[in-house]
């Protein structure tokens, strides 16, 4: 039943993203620059910290330093 | 009977209008970039479950806090300047501009203003998960915000969506979609939200680049080095790209801007080899650059991305402007004869027939004999036309100095953001502690930039404060002078203290840095023991510490 | 009924949903920032009582930036006029209520006693100083503004400042908002507070609720004698332009009338008084929550009241009576407050529900905050 739940509520998202996709990607085209650069530097620069975090393990294991 | 405007009272309220918002604007920009590099911590923080991130979070977050109260505080004050300050504007476009303000409220500023208080203080009574859903909702609310705000201004500086109606001598709402698709609006919006973003990185790796260059909680500061600087770099990526489909918009919608934005005098005939002005110094009196340093070949292509579109100079916008001018005096009378009697459809004939240049006509209300256009006649009427055409061009030098300083200190960033990204990625940052200093020193560049780049965008509106429809000279409350220097004198003290008590506490928490690692303190797991957190300390005193 | 009209007569109802949610939201936080210094002797039970609004202030104010937004909207040529004719009233009520966010956050920044005891006076300032200009600005409102308009819609003042901000009636009514700005605080302290906080606003707010009774009644009596404003011909589907269109009469006690044609709305100001005499014995029976409920009931029966006295108009001018705003001339035209309609029907219950999430969540009773502890004011 949670699984039915989740996969409702992201059907539903989806169905949002689509729908504000196709309306901005028709009218407003900066809009949908926008939603799509946001999201895409959101994770870029959390990747960026979970690349830092891999960099750091490396480090560690060669113990060369310890943060 | 008319009493006649006061421009003095009109460059006090000029004055006050533009000191409160660019000292609010000192504040929006960090709200909106800080708000979404929180929200990127927390996502690390919920996805590998390393608790360092949600320290990080939380420090960077105290800082926001610092920030987002005075930027609440001044907004207060913007939102009802218009009704304060400018009634004749209010009440002419009141219909349309309030209308994205009011959706602002509803949408967007409800939401940011309701969910920060559980983002600063539901930490322990919220799932990981819950609490970032909360901290993205504070981010997209404040950028909501901004999109409101901007499809305002959208409004003022490329007027679509709204129609003047005579019965009620306002302009009116027509078109929704005209209004929130406008593309003045839409690049607006993205270049600002952005800017947004460089600034609040910028602030996260300018304090990060100080607590590396003192020793102080590395994990942090690298991390959060790591983080500004990838946002920061693909953010100025953005804000130049838009910054260009601003400058190409303006092209189209606003002539008189970008000519003074380049200081354009004359116009070329020839758009391939037209020269662009990298530096110069433009005399509004003789009307042309007393030094320039000019490169040709780049103007067209750099603005209209063509080759052979014409840009019109400035001597030659004037002499565009003086037909409709004339027309814009022949409706304005006639509107003023319409709205004495309404059953005078002579009047309204004329007055449709020439509606499109009435803003021209109110522009030259401010240079007609007593402020009177009915007494503009055949003898007066060359000088009328002569000065109104003048005052249709905005203050040159302002305008196109301000606009290079904003983009300079942008290409700077860029390419600082460059550097320290590169070398954070590869994990070398500690080893360039120039670097390190430069961006710690250029913390103030995007603060220079945003403010540079808001005079660029409302000096260069003038002398409209909606653009071809109503002049800044009518749209202002009539107060008396001594009304505005008592609020003039105001705000500046009132605002003067607020940035004294902000600089202090952010220095402050700044210098003091996340707490050292030893002192930190298991998260008390209190469910309803309220925000106490800790009861161990339900007696605080005021003993003085340090 | 004419659309239009129809949409007028709905965005004037929606007008006072938004001045009650004002006055009951932000009155409650502004009433808690008064009494600070008299509910809190210590650091610690100060801090306890800031942090009973603390997570919410910010949400609440936006009603305020809301209101200001909406009546831009709706009602451009009132907005437009009322902020511009109490000018000095209207700044100082700004530089008030601008100090309140900054005090909120900075005030428990530092650790010295001068700076929170200069940063609690500024709550104080901040709380009463709005909340007794909000009803000042209805005090005048009733007995007309002197204010007209030119041909091109540019208003006109010819009165100082200081006849709105000395005029006794005006006063009154301030001080009758700040008596349930303050009744409002005390139950939200009595809510979520604990001793000896709980038993000072229980105190303060049973009498503050009181005190606004009787203000309330004089209110009454003066208005009941007070010359008032008749609209003797204007057509409700008018085109919204306040220069020309409507004629106006002033009568004495016209702001009875409305009561004289529908008897039935005498309940509204009964309601008032009821909700402001049961509240203050609820608050002494130490049922907080009743109380604060009752407190709602109260601004919303006291709102009301000056809203059926005056209908049609929203801002009389006691210049030129012909041009005063009123419900038909001053609203937004009807395609904007059609759009309006639809935002307001889908965003404020979505606004209701995650405002009362963000109220359930930080539910409970609230301890002096720890000196250390980051998550507090």
């Amino acid at each position: 039943m949670k699984k039915l739940f989740t996969f409702l509520g992201l059907a539903a998202v989806m169905v949002l993203s689509l729908f504000l996709a196709v309306v901005t990607g028709d009218y407003g085209p900066w809009y949908f620059a926008w939603l799509v650069g946001t999201t895409m530097i959101v994770m870029i620069a959390a990747a960026g910290a979970v690349m830092f975090d891999k960099q750091d393990e490396e480090l560690a294991k060669k113990g060369i330093r310890e943060r | 009977m008319d009493m006649l405007i006061n421009p003095t009272v009109v460059e006090l309220s000029r004055a006050q209008f533009a000191l409160t918002a660019l000292y609010h604007f000192l504040f929006v920009p960090l709200t909106l970039g800080l708000s979404f590099i929180l929200a990127t911590m927390e996502s690390v923080y919920v996805i590998t479950g390393k608790p360092i991130y949600k320290e990080m979070t939380q420090f960077w977050g105290k800082l926001f806090g610092i920030n987002f109260a005075l930027g609440v505080a001044t907004g207060l004050t913007m939102e009802f300047e218009f009704g304060t300050n400018w009634s004749m504007y209010s009440h002419f476009v009141g219909d349309i501009f309030g209308t994205p303000l009011a959706i602002e409220g509803l949408m967007a500023f409800f939401m940011e203003s309701t969910f920060v208080g559980v983002m600063f203080f539901g930490w322990d009574r919220l799932s990981a998960r819950a609490h970032l859903v909360v901290t993205y909702l504070v981010a997209l609310g404040s950028n909501l915000s901004a999109l409101w705000i901007l499809i305002a201004n959208g409004f003022m500086q490329d007027p679509r969506g709204g129609t003047f109606d005579p019965n009620t001598m306002r302009m009116q709402f027509s078109s929704f979609v005209d209004l929130i698709f406008n593309p003045d609006a839409q690049a607006k919006f993205v270049h600002t939200s952005i800017a947004g973003f460089v600034t609040g990185s910028m602030f996260v790796m300018a304090i990060s680049a100080y607590y590396l260059l003192t020793n102080k909680r590395k994990d942090i500061a690298l991390r959060s080095f790591r983080i500004a600087t990838v946002f920061g770099a693909i953010s100025t990526i953005g804000v130049i790209t838009l910054g260009d489909a601003l400058g190409y918009i303006d092209a189209h919608a606003q002539p008189t801007k970008l000519a003074a934005m380049e200081a354009i005098w004359t116009t070329d005939p020839h758009p391939v080899s037209a020269a662009w002005n990298l530096i110069a110094f433009p005399s509004r009196s003789e009307q042309k650059n007393y030094f320039e340093i000019s490169i040709p070949y780049v103007l067209t292509p750099l603005l209209t991305h063509s080759e052979d579109t014409v840009i019109p100079g400035i001597i030659q916008l004037e002499q565009e402007a003086k037909p409709r001018i004339a027309n814009g005096i022949k409706a304005m009378v006639a509107l003023k004869a319409y709205n004495e009697d309404h059953g005078n459809t002579a009047a309204l004939a004329t007055f449709k027939k020439y509606e499109n240049d009435m803003g021209y006509g109110f522009l030259a209300k401010e240079f007609a004999p007593d402020q009177d256009l009915a007494k503009v006649n055949a003898s007066n009427l060359p000088s009328v036309l002569d000065k109104t055409a003048k005052a249709t061009i905005p203050n040159v030098w302002v305008e196109f100095w301000s606009f290079r300083l904003m983009v300079a200190a942008g290409f700077f960033m860029l390419a600082l953001f460059a550097f320290a990204a590169y070398y954070s990625l590869k994990n070398e940052i500690e080893k360039h502690p120039l670097l390190l200093k430069v961006a710690l020193w250029s913390l103030p560049l995007p603060w220079v930039a945003c403010e540079f780049g808001w005079i660029t965008a409302e000096n260069g509106r003038q002398p409209w404060t909606v653009y071809g429809w109503l002049p800044t000279f009518v749209s202002a409350s009539s107060h008396s002078v001594g009304y505005m220097i008592f609020s003039l004198i105001g705000f500046t003290l009132l605002y003067s203290s607020f940035i004294a008590v902000e600089l202090y506490l952010m220095f402050k928490y700044a210098r003091l840095g996340p707490q050292e690692q030893h002192h930190h303190q298991p998260e008390p797991q209190t469910a309803g023991g309220g925000m106490a957190g800790q009861p161990a300390f339900a007696k605080p005193s005021l003993s003085p510490k340090h | 009924m004419d659309i239009y009209v129809a949409l007028k007569v709905l965005w004037w109802l929606l007008l006072g949903v938004l001045l009650m949610g004002l006055a009951i939201m932000v009155g409650m936080d502004m009433g808690v920032g008064a009494l600070l210094r008299f509910v809190g002797k210590t650091d610690g039970e100060r801090r306890e009582a800031l942090n009973i609004v603390g997570p919410h202030w910010d949400g609440n104010q936006v009603w305020f930036i809301l209101g200001g937004g909406a009546i831009f909207a709706a009602f451009p040529t009132l907005y437009a006029t009322s902020f511009s004719v109490f000018y000095i009233v209207m700044i100082l009520l700004l530089f008030s209520m601008i100090m309140r966010p900054v005090a909120f956050e900075y005030r428990s920044k530092v650790a010295t006693e001068r700076w929170r005891t200069s940063w609690d006076w500024v709550f104080l300032i901040s709380g009463a100083v709005p909340m007794i200009i909000y009803g000042a600005a209805f005090g005048n409102i009733l007995e007309g503004v002197g204010f007209h308009f030119g041909w091109d819609g540019q208003y006109y003042q010819t009165e100082s400042f200081l006849s709105y901000l000395l005029n006794p009636f005006a006063l009154l009514c301030g001080f009758l908002s700040l008596a349930l700005a303050l009744y409002q605080g005390a139950a939200m302290l009595m809510i979520r507070g604990t001793d000896p906080i709980y038993s000072r606003a229980k105190k303060i707010g049973s009498l503050s609720a009181l005190v606004a009774m009787a203000l309330f009644v004089l209110g009454g009596v003066l208005v009941s004698g007070m010359k008032g404003y008749v609209l003797t011909s204007g057509d409700p589907a008018m085109p919204a332009n306040p220069v020309s269109g409507q004629v106006v009469s002033q009568v004495a006690g016209a702001w009875l009338h409305n009561y004289g044609a529908h008897p039935i709305l005498w309940a509204v100001p009964l309601i008032a008084l009821a909700a402001m005499l049961l509240g203050s014995l609820a608050m002494r029976a130490g049922k907080a929550i009743l109380a604060w409920w009752l407190g709602a009931v109260a601004w919303i029966g006291t709102i009301a009241t000056a809203g059926v006295s005056m209908f049609p108009f929203l801002m009389p001018s006691s210049d030129n009576p012909n041009q005063s705003i009123t419900v038909w001339n001053g609203t937004g035209s009807e395609y904007n407050l059609i759009w309006m309609t639809i935002f307001a029907l889908i965003f404020v219950p979505i606004i209701i529900s995650y405002t009362t999430w963000c109220f359930h969540v930080m539910r409970g009773k609230v301890e002096p905050p720890a000196a250390q502890d980051d998550h507090a004011y």
